[in-house]
């Protein structure tokens, strides 16, 4: 435990050492749950489900035909809607995910986070459903709120990426494409990719009156550049070789690096997304406080549509 | 430090590997995967540190770990135990053999020959005894093996150079045979208390010909560990062909052929020759003679009474042999003094036979000259005759003329036909009496005849030795005196000599004591009567034609004559004295020689053998067919012993001291303290690389 955990917050090592992403996901879960006496997101996703008489006027699509043949009276069937929350997880998988200065890498955090969001949106009746990707689609599972789905969910974070490079243009475009449906978008990505495709990716997205929240995941070293002897160094990527001299372009580095997290904050300020920057020694628990933290903020501005309930 | 596979040495040079390897892994160490370069710069190398070797301890471990292990498999082992070399280092012997044959008398090819010898003899180290010889007809020593030992070491080759700078091809045979086994036989006469040799090698230095003798190589006795090296002197492929004049059967002239036989060489391309008497008038005469062929022609006509000449012979490449030599046969005369009152057609006497019983030849005519005819005393018939013959009893002045000339070296026959030829006996042998007798029996065989005398030489075989049936039906009884130096070549049954021989002074008196007459003998019926008769002519000197043709390096006999020396000349106008009867033996230019003798003059013709114009090549495996043993002293077979010896020894040692396990000792040793050190270091590089 680091000083973290006299906060009663979980160490992200400690966290780490747990092998079954699931387990993990439910430790932070409950452990955010027996810190809250009273959630202030509850009766959040109240689901009801009920027949009511026709009135003239109303939609006759939600006409329950069935019943009218059977006892020629008109009701209207409630659209099976079972929640009020579609939540899309987009993991990047792409190599520079794989980096680590630690025990373990940003892609495994990464899907940690995946995984601990996905089940804390499950207990509370939200549908899920998961997006990962590197320069291509990998793994698509749309939003449901099902026992199996989240099964699956966990199962596909569970698989070690492979990708090669990150590209977050293609895949967020599909993203636009296949998800008809308004509800969150969460991102999970280290973004070192140039900020203009980022941009116009965001774009696309926020104005199908998608939700996002981005998280930005890096590595300490990412941000320290703690490196202190001239070497080569080799972009996992594309596998491209600098020589660079660490003591020599540290202060510059840092100063890019500060300079695209603005750039990328502002980004996702226009499009009215939230962006957080966390690193992946940080512990999850905080991650997801500011992610609800964000949600309650967000909470009043989301256009939430509701089922018409029309009579035709 | 002696290694016993020294070629695993090469194996050192793999230490290059390890000095690649920590350059190349050094470059490869300095490698940071880092997530995304967007937002690094590139920053200049800075190349000076990069040459530079680094952990050299580890980089020396490999290195000396390299090296023991190629050291162990070259089998190291000290040579300070090795027992001191005995043959090996005792040098070589070597018999360098040159041909100085005619055919070496081409262009260029002695000038190869001493080249060639000249390397050997640059090549000779202090150890090794060298012999040079030269050869032709026969081989002559030029350096012996003694002579070379005892010059000075730096000045062997020099003075060898010089020897052979004095030689020069002659004009003699190739007996190749003879040289080859007389080389050999030079290591016989050198072994001894010498140290033994490691190689003993004869190196040929010859054209090796077609037409070299090859006697004598059959079946000879090598040494051992004897060598034959042939350093084959070659030139441009050449077409010749050679020629040689018969010896005429009987007088030169135009009624008489002179045959002349020309052989072409296997290896000629042209076939036409021709043929032409030189500074003589008369076109030149055409002969096909196909290569590898030897053919015999008429010679082109020569002038009428020609007596020296010189046939030329055109058409082919090679010159030195295209010439030979014509000295016109003279006719023999043979000149018997016949003393007596017998004449030639009384068939009961014995001058009847004798004169029937010499044939007429072309090259001798036999004279029969008798006081009767124009001889003013006998001396003066005895002079003018080589030969006397003595059918009866003389008159006392006769007698002491003949006597006197027998003392000058000359034969006379006498034929005692009755016991009144006793004081004529007597006369010749200056003495009072010599006692004749009849003899009473019935009649005579030859009983005992002495075979080794040159007299009956001839008859010495079986089929010819059988006088038992030759009857002598009179016969005498001589009984010669003490004092007289005689000799009974055969003898009568009754034991009284037939055929005796009496030295008076130089001269010889032959004693028949019975005649050949029917009237007392069946002699002159016999079929030995004319070869006895032939042989007693011949053996007095007068009745062998002399030969006119003669090859160089043959003698030439001394030309039958009464003076007492001859003078002798050579083509080159050199002149020798010689005495009368000693042959002339310096016949080494091809050319007409001249004898002058009593002032007459005597032309012989000295010609190159014909042998010496196959000038193909001679096939090494033909000398190897003859036992002859090629080869190189380099070659396994010339001294293997002595190597094989040495290498056994070697391995012997080697396995005796094993320092190869040491070697590999040492290597597992430096191996785990590279291990420890090279774990030790990636220790340190992996801490360094952590990220602090």
């Amino acid at each position: 435990m680091n000083s973290f955990g006299d906060l009663g917050l979980v160490d992200a090592k400690a966290l780490m050492a747990i092998r079954t992403l699931e387990l993990r996901a439910r430790v932070i879960v409950e452990g955010f749950w027996s810190g809250l006496h009273r959630s202030p997101f509850h009766g959040f996703s109240v689901e009801f489900t009920e027949y009511r008489p026709y009135s003239p006027g109303e939609d006759t699509r939600y006409l329950d035909w069935r019943l009218l043949a059977r006892s020629d009276r008109y009701y209207l069937k409630k659209f099976e809607d079972e929640t009020n929350l579609r939540c899309q997880l987009l993991v990047d998988q792409s190599r520079s995910m794989n980096y680590r200065s630690l025990a373990y890498s940003k892609s495994d955090y990464a899907r940690t986070f995946a995984a601990t969001l996905a089940w804390f949106l499950h207990e509370q009746g939200d549908a899920v459903g998961l997006f990962t990707f590197d320069e291509q689609v990998r793994d698509y599972f749309p939003p449901r709120h099902r026992k199996g789905h989240l099964r699956q969910i966990m199962l596909a974070l569970e698989r070690e990426p492979s990708g090669r490079s990150t590209d977050l243009v293609a895949p967020l475009r599909r993203v636009a494409e296949m998800s008809r449906k308004r509800g969150l978008i969460v991102l999970l990505s280290d973004l070192l990719v140039p900020i203009a495709p980022l941009e116009q990716a965001l774009v696309r997205l926020a104005a199908a009156g998608n939700e996002i929240v981005v998280f930005q995941v890096l590595d300490p070293s990412e941000l320290s550049f703690p490196f202190d002897r001239a070497m080569l160094f080799r972009d996992v990527e594309n596998q491209q070789d600098f020589y660079i001299d660490p003591v020599a372009v540290r202060a510059e580095y840092q100063r890019r690096m500060e300079a695209h997290r603005e750039s990328a904050e502002g980004v996702c300020r226009k499009v009215g997304a939230a962006f957080y920057r966390i690193t992946t020694d940080h512990p999850m628990d905080l991650a997801l406080r500011d992610f609800l933290r964000a949600r309650s903020r967000r909470g009043r501005m989301v256009r939430r549509r509701t089922q018409p309930v029309s009579a035709p | 430090m002696s290694f016993l596979t020294p070629w695993f040495l090469a194996g050192a040079l793999a230490i290059a590997g390890p000095i690649l390897f920590h350059l190349i892994r050094r470059s490869a160490r300095e490698r940071q995967h880092f997530s995304s370069l967007l937002f690094l710069t590139p920053t200049p190398p800075r190349t000076v540190r990069r040459r530079k070797l680094e952990h050299l301890l580890l980089l020396c471990l490999r290195c000396l770990c390299l090296l023991l292990l190629a050291a162990a498999f070259a089998r190291p082992f000290l040579a300070k135990d090795m027992p001191a070399p005995a043959a090996s280092d005792s040098g070589r012997q070597v018999v360098l053999l040159l041909d100085t044959s005619a055919s070496m008398r081409r262009p260029g090819f002695w000038d190869k020959a001493r080249s060639v010898a000249n390397q050997y003899l640059t090549q000779f180290g202090p150890a090794d005894t060298v012999a040079i010889m030269a050869f032709d007809r026969e081989p002559r020593p030029l350096v012996s093996f003694s002579e070379w030992s005892s010059w000075p070491l730096g000045q062997r080759a020099e003075l060898a150079r010089a020897r052979l700078a004095a030689i020069s091809p002659g004009w003699l045979g190739t007996a190749l045979g003879l040289a080859l086994t007389t080389a050999a036989d030079q290591f016989r006469s050198g072994a001894g208390p010498n140290p033994p040799v490691a190689h003993r090698e004869v190196v040929l230095i010859s054209d090796l010909q077609e037409g070299a003798q090859l006697e004598g190589l059959q079946g000879h006795d090598w040494p051992a560990d004897t060598r034959v090296r042939v350093e084959r002197v070659e030139g441009p492929p050449q077409s010749n062909a050679g020629l040689e004049i018969l010896e005429p059967a009987g007088t030169a002239g135009p009624e008489n052929n002179i045959r002349v036989r020309v052989t072409n060489s296997r290896d000629s391309r042209k076939d036409k020759l021709q043929l032409n008497w030189r500074d003589k008038p008369g076109g030149p005469m055409e002969v096909y003679v196909p290569p590898g062929q030897t053919r015999t022609f008429p010679a082109p006509k020569p002038p009428a009474g020609m007596a020296t000449g010189v046939l030329e012979l055109t058409g082919d490449d090679v010159n030195f042999d295209n010439l030979s030599y014509f000295a016109a046969p003279a006719v023999e005369n043979v000149k018997i003094a016949c003393l007596g009152t017998e004449t030639a057609q009384d068939a009961a006497g014995l001058l009847y036979y004798l004169t029937r019983v010499f044939p007429q030849t072309p090259r001798r005519k036999v004279q029969f000259a008798s006081l009767g005819t124009n001889a003013a005393s006998a001396t003066d018939l005895l002079n003018r005759a080589s030969f006397a013959f003595l059918p009866g009893p003389l008159t006392p002045e006769q007698c002491a003329e003949v006597r006197a000339w027998l003392k000058n070296g000359q034969t006379a026959l006498l034929v005692l036909t009755n016991i009144q030829s006793s004081p004529t006996l007597a006369a010749l042998l200056d003495l009072p009496q010599v006692n004749v007798s009849e003899a009473s029996a019935d009649y005579a065989l030859l009983g005992e005849i002495d075979f080794r005398h040159p007299l009956f030489a001839p008859f010495d075989d079986p089929r010819f030795n059988d006088f038992t049936h030759i009857h002598f039906w009179k016969h005498r009884r001589l009984e010669i005196p003490g004092g007289v130096k005689s000799l009974a070549l055969a003898k009568f049954d009754d034991g009284s000599p037939a055929l005796t021989q009496i030295t008076i002074g130089q001269g010889t008196l032959l004693v028949l004591a019975a005649g050949w007459n029917p009237a007392e003998s069946q002699l002159a019926v016999s079929s030995k009567f004319p070869p006895l008769m032939e042989t007693i002519l011949e053996w007095t000197g007068g009745g062998v034609p002399a030969r006119r043709q003669f090859h160089t390096g043959d003698t030439i006999p001394s030309p039958n004559s009464p003076a007492t020396t001859v003078e002798w000349q050579k083509p080159d106008g050199t002149n020798t004295s010689l005495p009368a009867g000693t042959p002339f033996p310096d016949t080494d230019t091809p050319g007409i020689y001249h004898a002058v003798a009593d002032g007459k003059i005597f032309s012989f013709a000295v010609n190159l053998r014909l042998e010496e114009s196959r000038l193909a090549p001679l096939s090494a495996d033909e000398l190897a067919r003859l036992g002859v043993p090629l080869g190189t002293s380099g070659d396994q077979t010339v001294a293997p012993k002595i190597e094989r010896q040495r290498q056994l020894q070697r391995a012997e040692l080697e396995s005796r001291q094993k320092l190869w396990r040491w070697l590999i000792v040492a290597a597992l040793a430096i191996t785990f303290g590279e291990v420890l050190l090279s774990g030790s270091l990636s220790r340190q590089v992996a801490a360094q690389k952590a990220i602090p």
